[in-house]
C-alpha cells in the first residue's frame, strides 16, 4: 500500500519535473518566435531610405521619427536622471530609515508601477491644456516622470553596494559628507549608475502610451519641442492602423530598429556590469 | 613651520566652508526625494479634480454602468399603443425628449478583469514552472543565459507585442480553422474556431464560443481581435516579471528547508511544493505585480482588443479595457467636459487599482527581499 503511494508520488514528481522544463522551454520558444518574426519581416522590409526619408516621401522613411525619439529621450533624461539620482543619493546616503525616507522609497516603487497611459494623461492636463497645443515638452516631461522612480531606485541600490569603508576612509581624511559622496562614493559606482540610467533610457525609448496625448506625432522634421513632436513609437502605432502592406512593412521596420536599439543597450549594460563584477 | 592650527581658531571657518557644500548637496538631494512625493501627490490630485464633474454626475454607479454614450440619445414620442408618432407635415418621427449623454466604466472594468484573468491563467503556471526550472533544475551554465532571455522579453516595448499580436497572433487565433505555413512549418490557424468546435459539445463551456443575440444563442465568429488574444499577449508580457521575482523569492528559501524535506524522503516535486508553500506570500506578491502590469498595459491591448464599448459575453468577442478606453477615446474628448471628466475618472480608477496592487504586492514581498524598480517593469 505504502509502496503504491510512493510510486505514485514519484510518478507525479517526474511529471512535474518535465512540466517545469517544458514551461521554461515554452517561454524561451515564445521569445524566439516573436524576435524571429521581427527579424524576418523587419529585415525584409528594412531599406536605407528608412533612415533618410520622411513619411511623405517616396519611398517613405522614418528619419523625423527617429530624430524625434532621440530628442524626446534626451530631454527626458536631462530632467529625469538628475532628479532620480538626487533622490537615490538621499535614500542611500542621507536618510535610510527616517520618517521621510521610508515613504519616499515606498512611493518610488509605487510610481514605477503606475500605468504609463495615466502619466500621459497627467502630462496632457498639466502641460498640453494650459499651453493650448500638443508639444514635445509635454511628451518629454511625461517620459521624465517615468524615468525618475526607476533611476532613483537603481541609484539607491547601486550606492548601497559601495563598501562602507570607502566612506569611513574619506571622512577620516577630513572630507565633508558632500565631498565624500561626490568624490568617493559616486565615482566608485559610476559604471553601475550609468547602467541604471541606460536601462531607464531604454525603457522610455519604447514607450508609446505617455506620448499619445502629449507629443502626438508629426510627419515632418521638428526640432522645436514647443510643437507637436514626432516619435518612432507613435509613428509605428499610426502605421499599424493603416491597411496597406507598405505601411505594415514600415511599422515592422520601425519595431526592428526600436528593439535592436533596446537589445543593444541591454547587452551593453550586461557587458559593463559583468566587467565590474569580475574586477 | 609646524602649522598646527588650533581647533578653536580654524574650526568655525572650516566648518562654515564645509557646511556650505554640505547644505547645498543636502538641499539638492532632499529636493529630489520630495519631488518623488510631489509627483504622486500631483498625479492623484490632478486626476481627482479633473474627474470631479463625472463623479458628481454619476456617483458610484459609474463603476457598474456599462453605458458609454457621448451623444444625447433621442427618445421617440409614443402613442397609447406603443407606436411612434409621425409629424403630419414632415412625416418625421416625433422626438419626445433627449436622454443626456451617459458614461460608465462597467464595460472597461469588465474587460480589464477578463483580460487580466486570462493573462494570469496563462502566465502563472508558466512562470512558476520556469522559476522552479531556474532554481532547482537548470545547470549552472544555463541559468544566466535563460535569465537574460527572460529579461529581454521584459525589455521588448509593448507596441512590439501589440504589432505582433495584431499581425501574427491575431490571424492565427481568429478566422475559420485552417492550416498555415509559418517559417516553413505547417501550423494550425483559426485556433479559436477549433477551441469553439470543442467547447460547443461541453455543456458547461458553451459560453466560451456563444453569445445571445435577441434572446437566441448563436456562435461567435472569431475575428482574432478579442479578449482571449489580448489575454494571451498580456500573459506573454507578464511572464518575465513573475518569473524574475519568483526566481529570486524561491532562491531566498533557506537551503535547510529543502534539504530537510529531501532527508525526510520527499520526492523532488514534494520538496518543491514545500518550497513554494514556504514563500507563498512573496510568490503571491510576485503574481500581484504581474497582475498590476497586466491591468495597466495599454498599447498591446489597444491593438488587439477590437475596442467596442459593450460588455462581451464570450472571450472570443471584442471588448475594451480601462487603459484602452483612455487611449482610444481621449483625443476626441476635449469637446465635452462631461466626457473628459468620465475619462479622467477611468484614469483615476486605473491609478487607484495599480496603487492598491502595488502596495499589497510590496507589502507581501517586502522583508524577504526588495524588488528593484528595474524588475518591477
Amino acid at each position: 500500500m505504502a509502496k503504491k503511494r510512493d510510486t505514485r508520488a514519484h510518478l507525479a514528481s517526474h511529471l512535474m519535473y518535465g512540466v517545469c522544463i517544458a514551461a521554461a522551454a515554452v517561454i524561451v520558444g515564445t521569445l524566439v518566435l516573436i524576435t524571429g518574426y521581427l527579424l524576418a519581416i523587419g529585415l525584409h522590409s528594412l531599406h536605407w531610405s528608412f533612415f533618410t526619408n520622411l513619411p511623405r516621401s517616396d519611398p517613405p522613411g522614418m528619419r523625423n521619427s527617429i530624430e524625434g525619439t532621440l530628442i524626446l529621450v534626451l530631454l527626458a533624461s536631462v530632467v529625469g536622471i538628475p532628479v532620480g539620482t538626487a533622490a537615490g543619493v538621499y535614500l542611500s546616503e542621507y536618510e535610510v530609515d527616517s520618517m521621510l525616507a521610508v515613504p519616499v522609497r515606498f512611493v518610488c516603487d509605487v510610481l514605477a508601477g503606475v500605468p504609463s497611459i495615466v502619466v500621459g494623461i497627467l502630462g496632457y492636463e498639466l502641460l498640453v491644456v494650459p499651453a493650448g497645443t500638443y508639444s514635445g515638452w509635454a511628451g518629454a516631461m511625461a517620459l521624465a516622470f517615468i524615468m525618475v522612480p526607476i533611476v532613483a531606485r537603481t541609484t539607491e541600490e547601486m550606492l548601497r553596494l559601495v563598501p562602507r569603508s570607502y566612506r569611513e576612509a574619506s571622512i577620516a581624511l577630513g572630507a565633508t559628507k558632500a565631498r565624500t559622496i561626490v568624490n568617493v562614493v559616486m565615482p566608485s559606482a559610476t559604471g553601475s549608475l550609468v547602467t541604471g540610467a541606460m536601462l531607464a533610457v531604454a525603457r522610455v525609448a519604447g514607450e508609446t502610451a505617455p506620448l499619445l496625448f502629449t507629443a502626438v506625432g508629426s510627419d515632418f522634421v521638428v526640432h522645436d519641442p514647443a510643437k507637436p513632436f514626432p516619435s518612432l513609437t507613435l509613428r509605428i502605432y499610426e502605421l499599424s492602423n493603416e491597411a496597406s502592406p507598405a505601411a505594415r512593412a514600415q511599422a515592422w521596420s520601425g519595431i526592428l530598429v526600436l528593439v535592436a536599439l533596446i537589445l543593444l543597450v541591454n547587452l551593453a549594460v550586461r557587458y559593463f556590469t559583468r566587467r565590474r563584477v569580475a574586477r | 613651520m609646524t602649522a598646527t592650527v588650533s581647533p578653536s581658531s580654524a574650526g568655525p571657518m572650516l566648518r562654515r566652508g564645509r557646511s556650505g557644500e554640505d547644505v547645498l548637496l543636502r538641499v539638492a538631494v532632499t529636493g529630489g526625494a520630495l519631488a518623488i512625493l510631489g509627483m504622486l501627490a500631483t498625479l492623484v490630485l490632478v486626476l481627482f479634480v479633473a474627474a470631479l464633474p463625472s463623479m458628481r454626475r454619476f456617483g458610484p454607479a459609474f463603476l457598474f454602468s456599462s453605458e458609454w454614450r457621448p451623444n444625447a440619445l433621442p427618445v421617440l414620442k409614443l402613442d397609447g399603443h406603443g407606436h411612434t408618432i409621425r409629424d403630419p407635415r414632415t412625416a418625421m418621427k416625433v422626438v419626445d425628449h433627449y436622454r443626456a449623454p451617459a458614461f460608465g466604466a462597467g464595460a472597461s472594468l469588465f474587460g480589464t478583469v477578463a483580460t487580466s484573468t486570462w493573462a494570469l491563467l496563462l502566465a502563472v503556471p508558466l512562470s512558476l514552472g520556469a522559476a522552479l526550472f531556474l532554481v532547482r533544475i537548470a545547470p549552472v551554465w544555463l541559468v544566466p543565459f535563460v535569465s537574460f532571455l527572460i529579461e529581454f522579453l521584459a525589455a521588448i516595448p509593448s507596441i512590439a507585442y501589440g504589432l505582433w499580436g495584431m499581425f501574427v497572433l491575431g490571424p492565427w487565433m481568429g478566422g475559420p480553422a485552417r492550416w498555415v505555413r509559418v517559417l516553413g512549418m505547417q501550423l494550425p490557424a483559426g485556433i479559436e474556431s477549433r477551441i469553439g468546435a470543442l467547447a460547443i459539445h461541453v455543456p458547461g463551456l458553451r459560453w466560451i464560443c456563444t453569445t445571445s443575440v435577441g434572446g437566441k444563442t448563436v456562435l461567435v465568429p472569431p475575428t482574432g481581435r478579442d479578449i482571449f488574444v489580448a489575454g494571451i499577449i498580456l500573459g506573454i508580457m507578464i511572464v518575465p516579471i513573475i518569473t524574475a521575482i519568483s526566481r529570486d523569492v524561491l532562491r531566498s528559501v533557506p537551503r535547510e528547508q529543502m534539504e530537510g524535506t529531501i532527508a525526510l524522503g520527499a520526492t523532488w516535486w514534494q520538496s518543491c511544493r514545500e518550497m513554494i508553500f514556504y514563500c507563498r506570500s512573496a510568490l503571491f506578491g510576485a503574481i500581484l505585480l504581474g497582475l498590476a502590469r497586466a491591468a495597466g498595459e495599454t498599447m498591446a491591448v489597444l491593438m488587439v482588443m477590437g475596442n467596442t464599448a459593450a460588455v462581451p459575453t464570450s472571450p472570443f468577442m471584442a471588448g475594451t479595457t480601462l487603459s484602452a478606453t483612455l487611449a482610444g477615446e481621449f483625443p476626441e474628448a476635449a469637446t465635452s467636459d462631461l466626457q473628459r471628466g468620465a475619462l479622467m475618472e477611468v484614469a483615476l480608477i486605473l491609478l487607484v487599482m495599480s496603487l492598491v496592487f502595488n502596495i499589497v504586492a510590496r507589502y507581501l514581498v517586502i522583508g524577504k527581499w526588495q524588488p528593484s524598480a528595474a524588475t518591477a517593469h
